[in-house]
């Protein structure tokens, strides 16, 4: 007998969809698991990163600033997330002590290395700002930050033609006691709004809130804002620092353009 | 016995259509589930710009004892118990707190970074195939097809009576009738921008460089609750969508999105046939064998060119007769 090519066709192409459903139902966590957990489609995916910090960066330009409010817009508590704070007794005791014995280490590539107590950042020109806060996680808090813009200290300590990224490295740990850090590149370091902010909300920076000194990177989600910064870095290269991706997040497998 | 009415194939989707179609498929899937990871890692939406915990208008969560929790879903005051589905899974080590479970997300172990990582990927496939779906089918006339006018709102009504057996007569005119049209435009023009729109409010860079972005939704937050529904208004078109499909002929739907070819009621004889105008153009194009790296593409749609020329060339001639067997199994087939 002779069989109608378009039948036979048609069953092949109703069994594929059938086995493909059930495919679908069955399989499809594992697959993608699987998928997530190889290094080619990782690199694939993550080819999004640099076509996301080139193309949003070409938009936004260098200069133009993130949107600020006005006073009201205050949210009436300003979350903490991330790390507790340091547990050492130097920096509970030196808390008490208003952060005299807290310095700012500026080092790598500098023709001067410097560092700056909490007194001297805060008679540096300062910026003041009430802006929003993006956390990764997808929740925002708006809050009235003043801090010295990077690129004052920048400017006092010259950094190498070779200088690509300011590396913060912080004083908290996570539960394994591995220390924060993070890294930007120079072009949002020299950015107008990213400050060392030292006050939150009129009042010294919290606690909770990375006392005494943290970032504000106002066009990056939360968590390149490092928290208990006690040093900058100038570097190269992010290669030599932790496992190489550009900060504690990073490393875990967050992108390191945190624009998006 | 009846005789089979006559049908013809038509050349209903030109190659890019179809790519194009498969590849939005892939990217909606994971787009959607990698999508619910995200909000797994906050689920809670909010109006306005800021996220103040006691303001959230919809959660997702876990409560009760540690030992046996209770999982529900609130909106505003109302509060209903999802155990089992939303907000608590069982998994090997007992029950943990999990807005949606791991089946319905990419990844389906608990990561955000992976979860971005498929989402901002295919956040970009979705944009660049659905550009070229739109210029394209803008440049050779496909889009006109099924694009909502005027006159279709007029028939719309009409359309619904038929679907509901109130009417015998379809009020379609053209390939697509009114409420299909209704759909996909609505797609085009309101889900598709706003939601690419809604999801890009919520990258601060970009809030930095169109400030009207997070505005427009009424602040960073509210974006984030309208990408969130929106992404359930993607949901139901699709079932609706799949749905059609499964009803109007599968078969004939599949065949008609992966070859192009569609089988078609003849119509009545006062009308004259209905030419494939749009589509002679659309079947010269896609059938030149100038594509490179689309051999196996190519040669089916070689085959399909010498094996169906009929229809193609001439709706005048007797269309092609279906065997009484095959109507038999799938008497639905022709009735879309």
């Amino acid at each position: 007998m002779k069989i109608n090519p378009e039948l036979s066709r048609r069953r092949l192409i109703l069994g594929a969809l059938n086995s493909a459903a059930l495919f679908a139902l069955s399989g499809c966590q594992n697959i993608f698991d699987a998928l997530s957990q190889n290094q080619t489609v990782q690199s694939i995916l993550t080819s999004a990163e640099s076509a996301n910090r080139r193309v949003q960066r070409a938009l936004a330009g260098r200069n133009k600033l993130a949107q600020e409010f006005s006073e009201k817009y205050i949210s009436p508590t300003f979350r903490a997330n991330g790390n507790p704070p340091p547990i050492t007794m130097d920096y509970a005791e030196d808390a008490k002590n208003h952060w005299s014995k807290w310095r700012l280490e500026v080092n790598g590539l500098v023709r001067q290395p410097a560092h700056f107590s909490l007194a001297e950042l805060e008679s540096m020109p300062s910026r003041t700002q009430i802006t929003r806060h993006d956390c990764v996680e997808g929740w925002s808090v708006i809050g009235k930050w003043k801090g010295v813009r990077l690129e004052e200290v920048i400017n006092r300590v010259q950094p190498t033609a070779s200088a690509r990224y300011v590396v913060f490295h912080c004083m908290d740990t996570d539960g394994d006691g591995n220390l924060y850090y993070e890294s930007i590149d120079l072009v949002d370091a020299v950015h107008p709004q990213t400050i060392l902010a030292y006050e939150l909300n009129d009042r010294p920076l919290p606690v909770d809130n990375g006392a005494p000194l943290r970032l504000r990177v106002e066009n990056q989600l939360g968590y390149k804002h490092a928290k208990y910064i006690h040093a900058l870095e100038f570097v190269a290269s992010l290669d030599k620092l932790g496992k190489g991706k550009g900060g504690y997040w990073e490393d875990q497998g967050y992108e390191w353009y945190a624009g998006i | 016995m009846k005789a089979a009415p006559s049908s013809s194939l038509v050349y209903r989707h030109n190659r890019v259509t179809r790519s194009t179609h498969w590849i939005n498929t892939l990217a909606l899937m994971i787009l959607f589930m990698s999508g619910l990871q995200i909000f797994n890692a906050h689920p809670y939406l909010y109006w306005g710009s800021t996220s103040d915990p006691e303001r959230a208008f919809f959660s997702i969560g876990a409560a009760g004892d540690e030992g046996d929790p209770r999982g529900y879903v609130q909106l505003y005051g109302g509060q209903i118990d999802t155990t089992g589905y939303l907000g608590v899974q069982q998994g090997a080590f007992g029950p943990s707190a999990r807005a949606f479970p791991s089946w319905l997300t990419i990844p389906g172990y608990y990561s955000l970074a992976d979860a971005r990582r498929w989402h901002f990927f295919f956040g970009w496939m979705f944009a660049l195939n659905g550009l070229l779906y739109v210029f394209y089918n803008l440049a050779v006339g496909h889009l006109r097809k099924f694009f909502f006018t005027v006159s279709d709102a007029k028939r719309a009504p009409a359309m619904v009576a038929y679907y509901l057996h109130l009417r015998k007569q379809s009020p379609q005119q053209g390939e697509y009738n009114p409420l299909q049209k209704m759909a996909y435009t609505s797609v085009f023009v309101i889900l598709t921008p706003l939601i690419l729109l809604s999801g890009m409010a919520m990258s601060p860079q970009l809030d930095v460089a169109f400030h009207w972005l997070p505005a427009l939704f009424g602040g960073r937050q509210s974006a984030r609750a309208f990408h969130f529904i929106l992404a359930f208004g993607f949901l139901s078109f699709v079932f609706g969508h799949v749905f059609m499909v499964l009803t109007q002929g599968v078969f004939n739907n599949m065949r008609s999105m992966t070859t192009g070819w569609y089988r078609e009621k003849a119509l009545p004889e006062a009308e004259p046939a209905r030419a494939p105008v749009e589509p002679v153009a659309a079947i010269e194009q896609d059938a030149a064998p100038a594509v490179i790296g689309e051999s196996t593409v190519l040669t089916k749609q070689e085959e399909e060119t010498t094996e169906a020329p009929a229809p193609i060339s001439s709706n005048e001639t007797p269309s092609v007769a279906l065997p009484a067997v095959e109507k038999g199994e799938n008497k639905d087939e022709d009735q879309s």
